[in-house]
């Protein structure tokens, strides 16, 4: 029998934000532990909340993206049970009126494409962060209060690549759109995936399982494809699948029981008090309209238009946003476009690996790309000590600094490098021979031996043409 | 003139010493405030306020200083920030000389449930002071301060205010930031306070009230200069007698001194009009005002588990933290509040409770509104009798003199319209007082219509002796 899969998934992401969704204290990550809290965040006695502007913007921004119908009237609820990590005893969310509802995204799954719907997107705020030792819990309440959106899909995907399509469609608007850091495996980007299978051909949906801790796009794939082979093998030996909460474990790569669905939770949700109901002004939506941030393709169709890359060079740039930033950054402070991006595609990407955490500018000075291209089209300093330049480069050092340093300046003057073209043809007669025999390659060799002589520094396109003029003479 | 930095401080001594002296008898006070500091920083503000000794209610935060809201729970509770109103008094230079009890987390009509013991009326201490804000009231009444804040969401400054003598005020909903106020429940919660006079609730409401943003239900519509205003008369006045409270009253004494007032009130140019709304719909307002209020404290308590700050109880896991915290920090009616209100919030429950509670509440507001399209304030005693015994056995619970004359107040909550009480006369030595209430926003005539009528009770700045 051949079963298909039915995929719904749930993305919760923190928004690019200064402060906290109903706080003014600082979001932050990474920061000390309980540094970035206030008496709001840790639900002090009389506390009130206020909602956070940039963080309604933002969503409004995600929901114009995900094509979704705003609801204007923006309402809150309260989300009652209790737990350690969340210190009001309630989370404020939008259970009844979510601010976009009814959107979609278009992915492409091996060359075609397909149509996700998004049935719902809301605001609400993060969970305080726990830390489980043996006999102990540590609370850091940093995370507690950070804005988030939730948007949940309809249960449209039926693979696991078609999962980590949308997944890493979502990833991408998002980083785009700056509505989000993304970070999946820092948690500023969580997703939680449904599935069930069923009998190719049975239109009813089968048991759903939940898969939590998927900290990569690659993981959403990889625990979807395990998890498939693990209910079709569960219904082929005549067991039922269980309706319950796996988790993905990436040492073993399978999925792992954490708990039994025993009914579903009463949550108690009702309308927060505290916050009446804030319409979005009209100035507000316009705004959001108007300030709709470039997505991926958008700016593929620039690079290939405006920049006449090549769709290889282009698509390299999109993927990557930060480098495609850094490209940009590169070309308006006057580094070509074509140099740039070889240079960014070829050299950069071999060693990104050591940029670490740094942005691509904090790691490498735009400013030197532009030096490097400069001393090129002067030809002070030939590609191959180019290469060695970047190196330099690598460790903080410009370009400028390294030609001096390193007497690096390429010759053209003639008259020098004439000499040293004499120089080397008188001490290789045989080579001289070989050339009148039509064998070219003595022309290399004899390049190479001024390249010996001139410590590196004759200009080699010269050299060489100087050296074809030399023999032809003899 | 320069303010006269000795005198701030001997004044704000002087009624710490008088607050000392009452304690054994009215039980009224939580904490004392440090005063001192608060008078160094106060030395450059003038106005109606500065230097003057002032009372918060217990559920009101002050950096730095305890506040339990009369709830075990809190016992060791240091609050971290200022509540708005906090902020307020220090700009006005008023001087915070002590907090006051009340009932444990503002949920009562008595002052019993305090986890400090019961309140006492200054002019009977076998009587209760009222709640749930009876610690200021008790304090306002025996004159050991001027000025003291209470919260009302059923009518817990009014009521109290009515058993004690005094003028007790909460302007329209959103007026006044609540803050760092200990909530009870987030819709019906009003920040007030209790004076001995109409011109000093006028003064106050000057300087405490504004638009807050760490208060979202805060409102900006602007306040006219109610103070200078005041002495308009009743001439061109509409007075809304609330018919259905007054014939849900049988005690004759009270409603022969509120006739007796509305009679003068007459004969000052007011025009007296009787106005009713549905009598089964009034019936409503107590169960309705139960299942919102638990409703809601039920989840803005659900902080108090015992993990961050307050009462902590030991417990094997967190679960058994937080259910041991909660059994030990909270009084037993607490507990059952949570109970209902937890249960009114139950899936299966809510459309038939809360939802439903709050169409009816819907109804009562309209209908409120209704009655004060030909009025400018609806009036009432603000209860049919004097403050009961402390050992009182429960009244029936479902008599329309409980259900209606002493429970209509509640509208003011409902609707969030300003409502004020002030004393119109004594029955056998103890105060019975009279309610008031307008439209929205329109503190401007709740005000001058109350002061009118002080001057006709001639009971401005009463004040009760106590014997020490």
């Amino acid at each position: 029998m051949s079963f298909e899969m039915v995929i719904g998934i749930e993305i919760h992401c923190e928004l690019k934000t200064k402060t906290k969704m109903f706080s003014g204290a600082p979001v932050s990550f990474a920061k000390e532990p309980n540094t970035c809290v206030n008496e709001i965040d840790l639900a002090h006695p009389g506390t009130l909340p206020s909602l956070n502007k940039k963080a309604v913007e933002l969503s409004l921004t995600a929901c114009k993206l995900f094509h979704l119908e705003i609801d204007r009237l923006l309402r809150f609820d309260r989300k009652n049970y209790y737990y350690s990590d969340l210190p009001k005893g309630f989370q404020i969310t939008q259970q009844f009126f979510p601010v976009g509802k009814n959107g979609y995204v278009d992915i492409d799954v091996d060359g075609s494409s397909k149509r996700v719907f998004i049935n719902r997107l809301h605001m609400e705020e993060d969970t305080a962060k726990q830390f489980h030792r043996d006999d102990v819990t540590l609370i850091d309440f940093n995370r507690a209060g950070t804005p988030l959106i939730e948007i949940v899909s309809e249960a449209d995907m039926r693979s696991g690549k078609e999962a980590a399509a949308y997944v890493e469609k979502l990833r991408t608007m998002l980083e785009y759109g700056h509505i989000s850091d993304v970070k999946m495996e820092e948690g500023s980007m969580r997703c939680d995936v449904n599935i069930s299978i069923r009998p190719i051909g049975v239109n009813a949906f089968g048991t759903k399982v939940e898969i939590k801790n998927l900290n990569s796009v690659n993981n959403v794939e990889r625990a979807i494809e395990y998890e498939f082979e693990r209910q079709k093998m569960l219904l082929l030996s005549g067991q039922s699948v269980v309706q319950e909460t796996r988790r993905y474990d990436e040492a073993t790569r399978t999925t792992v029981s954490m708990r039994k669905k025993e009914g579903s939770v009463d949550y108690k949700y009702f309308p927060e008090p505290n916050i009446f109901p804030v319409y979005v002004s009209d100035e507000m939506l316009a705004y959001v309209e108007a300030n709709l941030p470039e997505m991926p393709e958008d700016r593929f169709k620039r690079y290939i238009h405006e920049y006449q890359l090549n769709e290889t060079d282009a698509k390299l740039l999109v993927s990557n946003k930060a480098l495609g930033d850094y490209f940009e950054q590169i070309v308006q402070l006057g580094g070509t476009v074509k140099l740039t991006s070889n240079w960014l595609i070829s050299e950069v990407l071999a060693v990104v690996d050591q940029k670490g955490e740094q942005s691509f500018a904090q790691w490498m000075d735009p400013t030197f790309f532009v030096e490097l291209f400069e001393l090129l089209d002067k030809q002070v300093i030939s590609s191959k000590q180019a290469k060695e330049v970047f190196t330099w480069m690598l460790k903080g050092q410009s370009p400028k600094v390294t030609v001096e340093k390193q007497g690096m300046s390429q010759v053209s003057d003639e008259s020098l490098l004439l000499s040293w073209v004499e120089e080397v043809i008188t001490a290789n007669p045989q080579s001289v021979i070989d050339y009148k025999n039509g064998k070219d390659r003595a022309i290399g060799f004899l390049v190479g031996q001024i390249m010996k002589l001139s410590k590196g520094k004759a200009n080699p396109a010269l050299t060489s043409q100087m050296v074809k003029e030399a023999l032809s003479k003899r | 003139m320069a303010n006269n930095k000795e005198m701030w401080l001997q004044k704000a001594h002087k009624t710490i010493d008088e607050l000392h002296k009452l304690q054994p008898k009215l039980n009224a006070v939580v904490s004392f405030v440090d005063v001192e500091k608060q008078v160094d920083e106060a030395m450059d503000k003038t106005g109606p306020l500065a230097g003057m000794p002032v009372i918060l209610k217990d559920n009101v935060l002050y950096k730095g200083v305890r506040a339990t809201a009369s709830s075990y729970m809190l016992d060791n509770y240091v609050a971290t920030y200022d509540a708005t109103v906090v902020s307020k008094f220090k700009e006005a230079g008023a001087i915070i000389v002590a907090k006051s009890s009340l009932d444990e987390l503002g949920m009562g009509g008595s002052n019993i449930t305090s986890f400090t013991g019961p309140v006492h009326n200054p002019y009977d201490l076998s009587r209760i002071a009222g709640g749930s804000s009876g610690g200021s009231a008790a304090l306002v009444a025996s004159g050991a301060v001027d000025l003291a804040i209470g919260t009302d969401t059923g009518d817990s400054i009014r009521k109290p205010a009515a058993f004690c003598g005094i003028v007790g005020f909460k302007p329209t909903y959103g007026r006044i930031s609540r803050y760092g106020v200990i909530p009870y429940a987030s819709s019906l919660d009003h920040v007030g306070y209790f004076t001995r006079e109409v011109k000093l609730a006028a003064e106050a409401l000057m300087l405490l009230s504004g638009r807050d943003d760490k208060d979202m239900t805060s409102i900006s519509t602007p306040l006219e200069n109610v103070v200078e205003v005041l002495d308009e008369s009743l001439a061109n006045k509409r007075i809304g007698i609330f018919k259905n409270v007054l014939d849900a009253i049988d005690d004759e004494d009270t409603r022969a001194l509120f006739f007796d007032l509305m009679d003068k009130a007459k004969e000052q140019g007011a025009t007296l009009v009787d106005i009713s709304m549905n009598s089964n719909l009034i019936k409503t307002v107590l169960p309705t005002y139960y299942i919102i209020a638990n409703c809601e404290a039920t989840a803005n308590h659900s902080n108090l588990d015992g993990v961050r700050f307050g009462t902590h109880e030991d417990g094997d896991t967190l679960e058994e933290i937080m259910t041991n915290t909660r059994t030990k920090g909270f009084g037993p009616l607490i507990r059952k509040r949570f109970v209902i209100g937890s249960y009114g919030l139950m899936d299966e429950n809510q459309e038939l409770l809360l939802k439903k509670a709050q169409r009816v509440r819907r109804k009562l507001v309209e209908a409120t509104e209704k009655m004060l399209e030909s009025v400018d304030v609806i009036v009432a005693p603000a209860s049919s009798h004097v403050a009961p015994k402390l050992n009182d056995p429960s009244i029936d619970q479902l008599s329309d003199k409980y259900l209606v004359a002493e429970n209509y107040m509640v509208l003011g909550n409902f609707t969030g319209y300003p409502s004020i009480t002030i004393p119109m006369g004594m029955k056998n030595h103890l105060p019975l007082g009279i309610n008031l209430l307008s439209k929205a926003y329109d503190e401007k005539t709740l005000l001058q219509i109350a002061f009118q009528l002080e001057k006709l009770t001639g009971l401005k700045g009463l004040k009760a002796k106590v014997e020490l």
